[in-house]
């Protein structure tokens, strides 16, 4: 589903991945754990296209096309889904406005009809509902005055609104509580858990993991993956750390 | 004629004389059309073509049409002089909503105003400037204790040139709210003097100015307070995209008596292109010592982080960039109380940005 090959990606002329190499096929999840400053973001967002990383080598396909080639919008209209680290506060716009915007831009690019308002809203509470989110939020502008885990949940009930065939998580767990971390974990199995999806977890800690069961594990050193394994490559990391791996 | 300011007059340096004159020296020509420009209801409706009244196509129902003489020192009001509209309330009587569409045909026009509400009397009027020329007016305003009016005014010009003055005077507990939109085509200068003269009045002039191409728009209002428990509100939002400039110059004067006088400034400027300039000049004169006067002025870009989150959502860049705008401009539209007004008005904005991004 998801092919890198050796890409190489800097900002402002300083590289930051180094030839990373990730095969992800549908049905699968892929967890990434790495330390601080590896470039699991940079990864994030060069796949979702954030114009301020160039990317000076290497190669990513989305199905057979070329990811690198698409402009953001159209990556997301692809089937592509980035949660975001640290999800952008936008005043003034609703997330119910914002998101159904976004799902109708998609929608019409694939040749499908876009979804009245009343549709729409229907799709959005139950997305809301199921990740425990009071409708009534949905109602105030984007993640504008939402505490962190808010602003993750939210981040969830996009992904449940939008739908995408990959989704690529950046420390979707970081600033949630344990009850919140459960809710989030089953959001993402519910969402994503399908034969024709993947996911990609971006994560420092193994207790995301405990929810969401990785197929396979990476380690992300210096802009690229020095190890993958599976499930228990995680315990290791977590009973080791980063320094016992890298070396 | 009096004499027309000149840009080494401090006051005046912004503002595009240049388009003025090359305005009023156009030749009259046709009207463009006027459906679609009514907002639903059934208040009174005015034309005037070219600064003159149009009877058959106007139902001006409490608004009267009149030789008025303004007393202004006010350089582009004191040319107004002549027939003019006046809009008189008894005490506590009101309203339906009062709309006025000015369409200009080329060359110049001259109009004045005058709104005067008695104790408790309520009124709103929506003004609509179309078509092509200089297009000048005064609108003196009189508001008796208790008195409340609200003004939403566009300017939607295709060329040209459109200056408006506002010179109002705001009694005890009175209000005046008037936003205005700037989204056509003409150049601009919305000018205003309110002062607020009895303890407890409400002064609020603000909205939005959409510049593109060459054009160039800007504000310029002084509120006044010289009595007690007095409120002003100036919220200011400029966008400029292209070569275009905005400027916005506001100002809050509060008098030695004029304790408790609680002012909110807030003038904003939003680069669409990096040619293009918004000028901001704050002023706050304070004589008194018991005042709370908020105030903010910043110009930036659209925010990256933002535009790359909408984008990586599905948004291409223009829809997502508009989407950003419009957000920034609502925060003076939105001004508008009126539900039916604020959407043409938010129509109007999103019209703009359709054509700008
Ligand atoms: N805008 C930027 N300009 C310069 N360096 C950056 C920028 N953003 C990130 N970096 C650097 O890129 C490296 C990788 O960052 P990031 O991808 O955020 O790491 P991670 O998510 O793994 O913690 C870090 O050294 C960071 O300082
Ligand atoms: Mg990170």
């Amino acid at each position: 589903m998801l092919r890198i090959e050796d890409l190489h990606a800097e900002i402002d002329g300083k590289p930051i991945l180094k030839g990373l190499s990730l095969t992800v096929n549908a049905g699968e999840v892929h967890a990434i754990m790495g330390p601080n400053g590896a470039g699991k973001s940079t990864l994030g967002y060069v796949l979702g296209g954030r114009a301020a990383y160039e990317v000076t080598a290497g190669s990513v396909s989305l199905e057979g096309d070329d990811l690198l080639e698409m402009e953001a919008h159209e990556r997301a209209a692809a089937g592509l889904f980035l949660g975001f680290q640290y999800p952008v506060e936008i005043p003034g716009i609703s997330n119910l406005h914002f998101l159904r915007e976004a799902l109708n831009s998609q929608r019409r690019a694939r040749g499908e009809a876009p979804l009245s308002g009343a549709e729409f809203l229907k799709v959005a509470r139950a997305q809301a509902a199921a990740l425990g989110m009071d409708a009534e939020m949905l109602k105030r502008p984007v993640n504008v005055g939402f505490s962190g885990g808010e602003k993750k949940r939210n981040e969830m009930v996009q992904m449940g609104i939008l739908d995408p065939r990959i989704a690529v998580l950046d420390e979707t767990d970081s600033g949630l509580d344990i009850d919140a971390l459960r809710i989030v974990g089953d959001g993402i199995n519910r969402i994503m858990r399908a034969p024709d999806k993947a996911v990609v977890l971006i994560t420092h800690y193994q207790r995301l993991l405990d929810y969401v069961r990785p197929d396979f594990v990476h380690v992300l050193a210096d802009g690229r993956i020095i190890r993958s394994g599976g499930p228990e490559l995680a315990l290791e990391l977590e009973r080791e750390g980063y320094g016992a791996i890298a070396a | 004629m009096t004499q027309l300011p000149t840009n080494r007059m401090e006051a005046w340096r912004w503002t595009d004389l240049a388009a003025l004159e090359a305005a009023r020296s156009t030749d009259r020509g046709s009207a463009p059309a006027l459906d679609g420009l009514w907002i639903e209801g059934d208040g009174p409706r005015l034309v005037f073509r070219d600064g003159m009244y149009q009877p058959k196509l106007s139902t001006p129902g409490e608004v009267s049409v009149e030789a008025i003489s303004p007393a202004t020192a006010h350089p582009l009001g004191a040319v107004t002089a002549g027939d003019g509209w006046r809009l008189t309330l008894a005490a506590e009587q009101t309203v339906a909503v009062i709309q006025i569409v000015h369409v200009a045909t080329g060359g110049e026009n001259h109009l004045p105003g005058v709104i005067e509400l008695s104790r408790n009397a309520d009124a709103s009027i929506v003004e609509t400037f179309v078509g092509a020329g200089w297009t000048n007016r005064l609108t003196t305003i009189r508001l008796a204790e208790g008195a409340r009016l609200t003004r939403s005014v566009r300017l939607l010009q295709a060329s040209g040139f459109v200056s408006l003055r506002e010179e109002a005077e705001i009694g005890a507990a009175a209000s005046l709210a008037s936003i205005f939109l700037g989204a056509g085509k003409a150049a601009s200068r919305i000018d205003g003097e309110l002062v607020v003269t009895g303890d407890g009045g409400l002064a609020e002039m603000g909205g939005a100015l959409l510049t593109r191409g060459e054009q160039r728009q800007e504000c310029a209002v002084t509120v006044r307070h010289s009595a007690l428990d007095g409120a002003s509100r100036q919220i200011w939002r400029a966008v400029a995209a292209d070569r275009s400039a905005a400027s916005l110059a506001a100002r809050v004067d509060v008098a030695r008596g004029a304790q408790k006088t609680d002012g909110e400034q807030s003038l904003r400027g939003l680069l669409l292109h990096r040619t293009a300039t918004v000028n901001l000049k704050p002023e706050l004169e304070i004589f008194a010592d018991d005042v709370k006067c908020a105030h903010g002025a910043t110009v930036g870009e659209l925010d990256k982080q933002a535009l790359f989150y909408l984008q990586s959502r599905g948004l291409p860049q223009g829809p997502a960039k508009a989407m950003l705008t419009r957000a920034f401009v609502a925060d003076a539209i939105d001004r508008i109380e009126d539900e039916a007004v604020r959407e043409v008005f938010a129509a109007d904005a999103e019209a703009w940005l359709n054509e700008a991004l």
